[in-house]
């Protein structure tokens, strides 16, 4: 464990920059809206930012990306086949517990089951991520109700807690630890572990206000949802509020449902793009001559809940699949967002 | 992460379109050679596995395999649906198309062997059973009665014709036909194929089913298999779902707890029943 004075933790990022792409979460000068985006300089990058309105699982599945480009000629019978992988390495800097688990659970899900997406794993190879605890929880989060917060476990390189001067720097791996002895940052001592758990703790404290006691029901709603002892009426309540926006699964750290579609371009070669897309769309299921299997809209969005809160899936992701960063909630127009889900179960069970 | 050493499954194989050959309208076959020789010599497949086949140009699209895992030619029999198979449709000898895979659980061999094994199929669900009934005959003598029951709309739309009447020249192996409107010179059976289980005299004792065709078929063949006593988890179809990946990832093909992709597309009625949505 190490500490870094506050006015210099960006060094750690400016380091990193030499020899990464360089991500972090960034304030739109003009919105005000938080992006974790790559930047061009550490400077852009703030530890004190919301919660990005974009979850960093852009960084390791974008929202468009090309896998392949093929050229066919037709005429001499030859085919050219380029795999396009992105195989940059990039370092992720002031990543929230709550993401930084997302990407956990996609990582679990891409690489973990039978077969490996190498698409996904050249992102993930040469990733380093520095993690940051959230000392104050944001407004709609949940975190502590999905053990995904306020405090980053596991899958970092190097864990930043803000302990008022200095942050505490913790290393999560060899590379993290070579790195802060590089730097040459300065021992940190037993006092600081009890300042951490003790910002930590508070931050927990915090919690109360903001996670009412819905969002303490996940573990009997997942139990409900997995058993299957959820009234068809629920459901087609939740279901005739979704528009079929999307919006919840794009900005859901560990939505990953996608579309590959190969676009013929005016060079006459084709690039295969992988996309997102939602469970959420009617054409989802939609097979070739137009038979789809899934109809009503409330099994589609029966599907999304099932995914984050159903003990088969958290089988996949060796735990719930949501990470409670509260984003749905404050995108859906039908006011369906993850937590009020939770809530119609949960009255259901009561009643 | 590094020590993740699994094989790569997003990029094609590449192979030529050796022979197209009419099978009925709208559905050709097409005999594929991989151009790696490596890739060709090392193909193997179970049956009731499928692949994801690019047209160039196109896209991508799931395909069951209908050769047998032994001694069989590559190739794919492909009914016209879409934007994929519409372009495949035009390709001709010499053309290259993409191949991934073999995915999918594949039907059953060895649980089977010692059992009779009842084929009902109605119209191109002949295709993903062509090759089960191929490696069943193959090894015919670890087999007890082996009988397909088909039945197609008319005569001119019997799958495998060809097929049919070598398979008929192995001992033992019972083949019954039906179709739901005759046509000139068609001296067969009228009827749907329900009505050949009984004209088979279908055993259910010791017996497993593989049943594939259109819903309506499907769940009417299954309900009179049923009522003769033969049980829910001896009856066995392959799913088909629109696909994107075939690995698992895109969830295209999720139905409630399941995807048919990696966890199929071969499921026993049992599990099907548990699915909870249309076939
Ligand atoms: S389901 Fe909603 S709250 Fe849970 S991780 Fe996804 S976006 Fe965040
Ligand atoms: S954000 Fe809300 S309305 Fe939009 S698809 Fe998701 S659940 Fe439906």
């Amino acid at each position: 464990m190490y500490l870094i004075e506050k006015n210099n933790v960006m060094k750690l990022a400016e380091e990193l920059a030499k020899s990464y792409s360089l991500y972090g979460p960034v304030t739109d000068k003009e919105t005000k809206q938080v992006f974790f985006n790559k930047v061009a300089s550490a400077s852009e990058i703030s530890l004190t930012a919301e919660i990005p309105s974009i979850p960093p699982k852009t960084v390791v599945f974008p929202q468009i990306e090309r896998i392949l480009e093929y050229k066919y000629d037709k005429g001499s019978k030859k085919v050219e086949m380029n795999a396009d992988f992105d195989t940059s390495s990039k370092a992720l800097f002031g990543i929230r517990p709550c993401d930084l688990t997302g990407i956990l659970v996609l990582d679990r899900f891409f690489m973990g089951l039978e077969f490996v997406d190498d698409v996904y794993l050249e992102h993930r190879k040469r990733m380093f991520i520095v993690s940051n605890t959230c000392t104050v929880p944001f407004k709609q989060c949940f975190c502590v109700c999905t053990d995904s917060g306020p405090v980053a476990e596991e899958g970092y390189d190097l864990n930043l807690t803000d302990l008022g001067d200095v942050y505490l720097v913790e290393a999560g791996s060899d590379k993290g630890r070579e790195f802060a002895e590089k730097m040459g940052l300065q021992k940190a001592g037993p006092e600081h572990t009890l300042e951490k758990k003790n910002a930590v703790d508070k931050s927990i404290s915090l919690f109360e206000k903001l996670a009412t006691d819905n969002k303490a029901w996940i573990s009997r709603v997942m139990n409900r949802v997995t058993t299957g002892f959820i009234k068809e009426e629920v459901w087609e309540h939740i279901g005739k509020q979704c528009f079929e926006c999307g919006a919840c699964t794009f900005v859901c750290p560990t939505c990953s449902c996608f579309n590959v579609e190969d676009h013929n371009k005016f060079s006459g070669s084709t690039d295969r793009l992988r996309t997102w897309d939602s469970c959420s769309f009617e054409g989802y299921t939609k097979m070739a001559g137009d038979h789809n299997p899934r109809h009503p809209v409330e099994d589609r969005r029966n599907k999304r809940f099932f995914c984050k809160l159903s003990y088969s899936q958290s089988k996949k992701y060796l735990r719930p699949g949501c990470v409670g960063c509260g984003r749905c909630q404050w995108v859906c127009p039908g006011d369906i967002g993850l937590p009020n889900v939770v809530t119609y179960i949960r009255r259901e069970i009561t009643e | 992460m590094s020590d993740v050493q699994k094989r790569v499954v997003t990029i094609p194989e590449i192979a030529t379109v050796v022979e197209v050959k009419d099978e009925i309208q709208d559905v050709k076959t097409f005999y594929l050679k991989f151009d790696n020789p490596e890739v060709d010599a090392n193909f193997k497949i179970k049956s009731g596995q499928f692949v994801m086949l690019t047209v160039f140009g196109y896209g991508e699209s799931a395909i069951s395999l209908p050769p047998s895992p032994e001694n069989d030619r590559f190739h794919l029999s492909v009914r016209k649906v879409g934007k994929v198979t519409d372009a495949l449709h035009n390709l001709v000898a010499g053309d290259k198309v993409g191949i991934r895979g073999p995915f999918g659980n594949g039907f059953p061999f060895e649980e089977i062997k010692g059992k009779n094994i009842i084929y009902v199929a109605g119209g191109i669900g002949l295709i993903p059973l062509r090759s089960s009934i191929v490696h069943v005959l193959q090894n015919r003598k670890d087999f007890g009665r082996i009988i397909v029951l088909l039945g197609a709309r008319t005569p001119d739309d019997l799958m495998y014709q060809n097929d049919i009447e070598e398979w008929l020249k192995i001992e033992g192996f019972e083949c019954y036909v039906t179709v739901d409107q005759k046509t000139e010179g068609w001296k067969g059976e009228t009827g749907y194929v329900n009505s050949l289980i009984e004209k088979a005299n279908v055993p259910v004792e010791n017996t497993v089913a593989f049943v594939c065709g259109p819903p309506v078929m499907f769940n009417s063949v299954i309900g009179d298999l049923m009522s003769r006593g033969l049980k829910d988890d001896c009856i066995i179809s392959t799913l088909e779902r629109h696909m994107k990946c075939g690995i698992g990832k895109c969830q295209h093909c999720a139905i409630g707890r399941t995807l048919v992709c990696t966890d199929g597309p071969v499921y026993t009625y049992k599990q099907i029943k548990t699915l909870g949505e249309v076939i």
